[in-house]
């Protein structure tokens, strides 16, 4: 049997509209002043995805590894952008080292997901290459997120405690090694969750995807596996590579505190 | 004879347009010496100890410990021997005893033996703490309690220099009167180098004789 997949005309993406009506109409009702923020979101989910449509149509056609890595680099960037919105953290410098370590690891991910698990051939052919460094991107930027948050707040909030084991002969690494696990745990946390959950509490969106696009859910599920597995270790490596290296501009050349309670 | 500790036309202000809070100041510290520095609140005196353990980062003049400055001296091994007590002691979540040794597993301390739970005990004893059991929580002790435990955990290091900022400051009469009369007594017995700040009316017993200092218009005047 030949699976048919059912295409989604133009209307038909309009009435999905209906559903964002309905939050709206909660929004307006109970006065959660989310309103603009619901229609920038829809439009900006209409417009960001029908351009990356037409992108990935044009760099599928293209099949230019330049292209496909520079796409790549925009991801990357993108996403320490966010990352960088989300922490706000004005004291210490960290968008390079964060950006550097999310590409190197992204990279690195990616290439070995796409080239050496898939066994794609050429590695960056783009329609695996992005898709799979896509999810590596989005996954590991919330965990870089959460970890920096983390690191930030507790050198903050524990400030006092720092300062007394650095006066007592600890080094910057050893007053911090308990909020650098926290940071890093706080990190990986939720891909970790991710497997316990998936299957059982939740079909995640590749292959929910997959499945609707047509294809054997016994396929699909190989392709899910290999991604979650994927995400587990760039989150790892990407909040211990950030957080390593962001911990050590939290401290002067005297290993003194630099940020305030 | 080099001086333990020699502070030479050190000059600081936290920002360009704040008003300096030293300019041009200078200390010599010798072994055994008992410093006693007042001043009014704001007028920078936990700076100045802060400066020399490399808690803030100096701007101008120099800080030299045993003559080399300290700027040359690895962080972590200033500070372990040149000790900061500051002024609101802080408890780690565990025991009075993973309080007192916590920092003997610090690289820098590794050579040095963590003391038996008789030696702690008999030291708990000296710093009017006997009725403290070794696995109490720290964090339940009263302030009072907690300066005296902060004091013993840095000597149980033997530092050359204790920097004690405002050691009495959130202590009723009583409890200050034991921490100053501990702080007489590693000065006259051990001969420790004892270098204090405070803004009390602490008034030394005849067996120290301390250089007393005060630091007003951003200079130490003899007092």
């Amino acid at each position: 049997m030949t699976p048919q997949v059912i295409e989604i005309s133009f209307w038909q993406l309009l009435l999905a509209l209906a559903f964002i009506l309905g939050a709206q109409a909660v929004s307006f009702v109970y006065h959660l002043g989310l309103n603009r923020d619901i229609s920038i979101g829809t439009l900006r989910t209409f417009l960001q995805l029908f351009l990356m449509g037409y992108a990935l149509t044009f760099i599928f056609r293209v099949e230019n590894l330049w292209l496909t890595l520079g796409i790549f680099a925009v991801m990357a960037i993108s996403a320490s952008f966010i990352v960088r919105g989300r922490v706000r953290e004005r004291e210490v410098t960290y968008m390079l080292p964060t950006f550097l370590t999310m590409f190197v690891t992204y990279l690195a991910t990616a290439v070995f997901a796409s080239g050496v698990i898939v066994g794609v051939s050429p590695w960056w052919e783009p329609r695996y290459f992005l898709p799979l460094g896509g999810m590596v991107i989005g996954n590991s930027m919330s965990a870089v997120a959460i970890s920096l948050e983390r690191l930030f707040g507790e050198l903050r909030q524990q400030r006092g405690l720092l300062e007394t084991r650095l006066c007592l002969g600890a080094n910057y690494r050893e007053a911090s090694a308990e909020i650098f696990k926290n940071a890093v745990t706080a990190g990986m946390i939720p891909s970790i969750n991710a497997m316990m959950g998936v299957g059982l509490v939740f079909i995640p969106g590749m292959m929910a995807g997959q499945v609707l696009a047509g294809a054997d859910p016994l396929q699909a599920i190989r392709y899910q596996i290999v991604i979650m597995l994927m995400l587990v270790g760039s989150t790892t490596m990407t909040s211990i590579l950030t957080v390593l290296i962001v911990r050590k501009r939290c401290f002067g050349s005297g290993e003194e505190p630099r940020l305030m309670q | 004879m080099t001086p333990l500790l020699d502070i030479e036309h050190l000059g600081f202000s936290y920002a360009p347009e704040a008003p300096p809070l030293f300019e041009d100041l200078s200390l010599s510290v010798s072994r055994g010496d008992f410093i006693l520095v007042r001043g009014a609140s704001g007028c920078g005196k936990s700076t100045l100890l802060r400066l020399i353990c490399r808690l803030v980062p100096r701007r101008s003049g120099r800080i030299l410990f045993k003559g080399i400055a300290v700027e040359n001296i690895p962080p972590a091994e200033l500070r372990r021997t040149v000790i900061y007590v500051a002024q609101v002691p802080v408890m780690s979540a565990g025991s009075v005893k993973h309080n007192l040794l916590f920092p003997f597993s610090f690289a820098v301390n590794k050579g040095k033996e963590a003391p038996s739970d008789e030696q702690l005990s008999s030291m708990l004893e000296r710093f009017y703490l006997q009725d403290i059991d070794l696995l109490r929580e720290a964090g339940t002790l009263s302030v009072g309690q907690q300066q005296r435990l902060a004091l013993m955990r840095a000597i149980l290091l033997e530092p050359e220099i204790l920097l004690l900022d405002e050691p009495t400051s959130s202590l009723d009469s009583e409890s200050a009167a034991m921490v100053f009369r501990i702080v007489e007594r590693l000065n006259s017995e051990q001969d420790r180098t004892i270098v204090t700040v405070t803004h009390s009316d602490y008034v030394p017993s005849g067996r120290v004789k301390p250089r007393s200092f005060r630091l007003e218009n951003a200079q130490l005047r003899p007092a």
